[in-house]
């Protein structure tokens, strides 16, 4: 018996929808090129175009084909929300760990520096950092990652404080263990049905965080963004056309979160074979 | 009286004694104890000269060379100053004379007195060994075996020998019969020296005043009875008394692994020996004085493995461990037994390193512990209570078993699945691809416990900390991991510290028990000293509401309750 979280993310309804749908937004931002038809930043024809057989979308505002911003507009979320989430989560389970295992001096200024982030909003740093800084993509990446760590860490902080009590634990330091192989074999196995719930929540936040930001204004310059989609449709809401502006961006969006969202559910059981559902011809005699 | 120096015998190639030292003095009574084929019967034949084989060294009986005397002065000798009962199994008796004859025989072959003196002397001595004299003229397969002892017994006393020497004599005897014969033996030895070859420790217990372990034709310890068999000294003697059944000792029977090889380069009871080091296998330990007796092992006898000095944890205000001195010997299992919150776990975990000391020492092997590093876990390791949480439910059998070969790097990879299938083996779980799979949540418990402990074999421990071992399992599971447990110790030696609240289970499984109490050991013994004889209220009271199964008539209760 060995556990596949493939077999067990497809074993489940919502896994499979969820991975499904997340597969299919991905080969969209993969195939991008492929599947655009037309440079997303070009100006292809003509403004405000409703959905017809040349632009199965319509156009915007300056003409650019809304289908080909939607495929591009794809890579951008993806790149960035795993990027963070990859980031941000190793971030939290190493500096979390170490709080925990550590502990003296070094636990209170991790802690102390968690708390301070936590009290300020993200959102807020982010508008004044984008205004002195004007992020290229990667340095959103950069930037969001180091603000989306810290409730994770104090997460991973509290189990591994509890985890490192446990007897298999302690078992293994009766065979000699040192503290990285007992991170490395003990405290992060343990830790990662809620690392998977860190790393889907990171993903899911900055996923939306990008467009967040990008809604406001604050994008990588040169990139398509699905939040800079919907605040151009917004900007010409007296028009009748706006509509197919911000409706394929804002569905986009929604289905990745709700992909996204299944996944992390359907993750959970294999992550912790207990929760696991016997099933026929894997039972153990 | 009697003193033996260097003597060997060999027949042919085969080296039967290796360089017997004995020294006997007159009045004593010394007794020889071993397995069988340890040479014993040898012995005392050798002594009487009525061995085939080669014999070399020296016996002086009173300063008088036995060896190199001629064949007529030593006939002289034999049966009149120095004489031998035999053993009763191979027909020691003539069966065509009546018994009376035989034991008139002796006098009339050494010429002292006439047949009616003989006579009146074998008659007497006939009684006072315990022959109806109704009997005298019975032929041997007319008697039965304690009857044809008491007999060969009185064959070996007639001409009062200064030194006589029984070859086993109470062995085949039924229990009565045996106790008549020790009583006999016991008045004897006030006018007699005597040399006792036997394998019953509790005769030689009754019947000498030193005692010697017998091993593959060398004396392996050598001392007073109550020194020898109280505290055993050498792993042969210790091996001697657990697997001798008898009324004192609580602990369950353990055997001796392997069996007699011989002859070996080295120490000849290297091959079964728990505590063998290199050295054993190659040069013979010399004869030392440790601890009040003779002992031959390089070893200094059985090793201190573990001791504590005045180790002491406080959580807080309440002292958890308050100054607590404990010792575990190689190959012994002392268990710890003491209420929930006496401080037991907290014991355990100090020694192994869970928790850190507020003060006091831990020796191994009686160098003091400065740093438990990865060595250190080599040497002692730890069964917990519960296997459920000690093992990690994301692990196979396989992985499980692996872990402390792979943390602590030792062996190739080829090396390692070797050692996982041998230790599986050992706790009695298949090395099968399928269990190996498995993870321990489709195991049942004591499955689990079993995996566990294979965890702990797997770095060939010496100390093995058992911390209620036993108190997720149901009765029938918790006897098989005991056994498991006791098997262990047999063929490894594995010294065991014990930790139980059930001192009923102490009891079988353990040579001493220490008894726990607020963090400090308020009792401490062999265990079947501290079971019959408690001294502290608190180990009375343990006993007291331990598990009984009083399950007699009602008559035989209140006889129990009111005796007389």
């Amino acid at each position: 018996m060995h556990i596949s979280l493939k077999r067990e993310v497809s074993r489940s309804h919502s896994g499979r929808f969820g991975i499904g749908l997340l597969a299919l937004i991905t080969a969209m931002a993969l195939f991008a090129p492929l599947l655009a038809g037309y440079d997303p930043l070009a100006q292809s024809t003509a403004a405000f175009q409703p959905p017809s057989m040349g632009h199965l979308l319509g156009t915007n505002h300056v003409g650019q084909d809304i289908w080909s911003q939607l495929v591009y507009g794809a890579r951008t979320s993806l790149l960035v929300g795993f990027s963070v989430a990859v980031i941000a989560t190793t971030l939290s389970a190493i500096l979390g760990a170490a709080s925990a295992l550590i502990g003296g001096l070094f636990d209170r200024i991790t802690m102390r520096v968690v708390d301070a982030f936590i009290i300020i909003p993200v959102l807020i740093i982010m508008v004044l950092l984008a205004a002195y800084l004007r992020p290229s993509l990667w340095m959103l990446i950069v930037m969001l990652s180091l603000l989306s760590w810290q409730g994770g860490a104090r997460t991973v902080r509290s189990q591994a404080l509890s985890i490192k009590e446990r007897m298999h634990v302690s078992t293994a330091r009766c065979f000699g263990a040192g503290r990285w192989y007992l991170i490395r074999r003990h405290i992060i196995p343990d830790l990662s049905p809620i690392l998977v719930v860190g790393f889907i929540h990171s993903l899911r936040r900055a996923v939306f965080l990008e467009a967040g930001l990008a809604f406001i204004g604050i994008a990588g310059p040169g990139s398509v963004s699905w939040g800079m989609m919907m605040k151009k449709a917004l900007d010409f809401s007296y028009m009748n056309a706006w509509i197919w502006m911000l409706i394929p961006a804002g569905v986009a969006l929604s289905l990745t979160i709700v992909a996204i969202t299944f996944i992390g559910h359907s993750m959970e059981p294999a992550m912790d074979p207990r929760l696991r559902k016997e099933v026929e011809g894997e039972a153990i005699a | 009286m009697l003193k033996l120096v260097d003597l060997r015998v060999s027949y042919g190639s085969d080296q039967i004694l290796n360089g017997i030292d004995l020294d006997i003095e007159r009045g004593e009574s010394v007794s020889i104890i071993g397995e069988s084929g340890a040479g014993k019967t040898t012995l005392g034949l050798s002594l009487m000269r009525l061995v085939e084989g080669d014999i070399r060294g020296q016996v002086y009986l009173d300063g008088e060379e036995l060896l190199s005397l001629s064949d007529t002065a030593m006939r002289d000798i034999r049966g009149r100053r120095m004489s031998m009962a035999f053993q009763n199994a191979n027909n020691a008796l003539n069966p065509v004379h009546d018994v009376l004859g035989q034991v008139m025989e002796p006098l009339l072959a050494h010429g002292l007195g006439s047949k009616a003196e003989a006579r009146e002397q074998a008659e007497h001595f006939l009684k006072r060994c315990g022959l109806s004299p109704e009997k005298f003229r019975s032929y041997p397969h007319e008697l039965s075996g304690g009857e044809q002892q008491r007999v060969l017994i009185a064959m070996a006393l007639v001409n009062r020998p200064e030194m006589v020497i029984l070859d086993e004599p109470v062995s085949s005897l039924d229990a009565a019969s045996r106790v008549e014969i020790i009583e006999l033996l016991q008045e004897m030895r006030r006018s007699t020296t005597m040399l006792i070859i036997t394998h019953d420790i509790s005769a030689a217990a009754h019947l000498s005043d030193r005692v010697g372990t017998l091993y593959a034709g060398r004396i392996m310890e050598l001392g007073t009875a109550t020194r020898v068999l109280s505290n055993p000294r050498h792993p042969y003697s210790r091996a001697l008394l657990r697997s001798y059944p008898n009324m004192t000792t609580v602990k369950d029977l353990q055997g001796i692994k392997g069996r007699m090889i011989r002859p070996i380069p080295g120490c000849p009871f290297h091959p079964r020996c728990t505590q063998a080091i290199d050295i054993c296998g190659r040069e013979t330990p010399a004869m030392t004085n440790v601890d009040g007796r003779q002992l031959a092992c390089h070893r200094g006898g059985i090793i201190s493995l573990l001791e504590t000095r005045g180790l002491s944890k406080s959580f807080k205000t309440v002292k958890a461990v308050d100054s607590v001195g404990i010792h575990i010997e190689g190959g012994e299992t002392l268990a710890l037994v003491g209420q929930s919150g006496s401080g037991k776990t907290t014991l355990a975990r100090l020694i192994i390193g869970l928790v850190d000391a507020d003060g006091g020492d831990v020796y191994i092997e009686g160098d003091k512990l400065e740093k438990r590093n990865r060595d250190f876990y080599r040497q002692v390791q730890m069964v917990a209570q519960n296997p459920g949480e000690a093992l990690s439910h994301r692990m196979t059998v396989r992985e499980l078993v692996m872990e402390p070969l792979n943390i602590q790097d030792i062996g190739s990879k080829e090396e390692r699945r070797l050692k996982v299938a041998r230790v599986l083996e050992e706790v009695e779980l298949p090395a099968s691809a399928g269990f190996l799979d498995t993870y321990p949540h489709h195991l049942s418990g004591g499955e689990l416990q079993r995996v566990a402990i294979a965890r702990a074999l797997a770095l060939d421990p010496k100390l093995l900390i058992a911390d209620e071992p036993t108190a997720f399992l149901d009765p029938s599971i918790q006897a098989k991991i005991l056994k498991l447990l006791m098997g262990l110790q047999e063929q490894r030696g594995l010294s065991m510290l014990f930790i139980t609240h059930d001192i009923a289970m102490a009891r079988k499984v353990s040579d001493r028990i220490a008894v726990m109490l607020d963090g400090k050991i308020v009792e401490e013994g062999p265990a079947d000293r501290v079971i019959a004889a408690p001294q502290h209220p608190y180990t009375q009271s343990l006993i007291g509401t331990a598990s009984h199964l009083h399950l007699w008539s009602d008559s035989d209760r209140l006889h129990h309750l009111h005796p007389h």
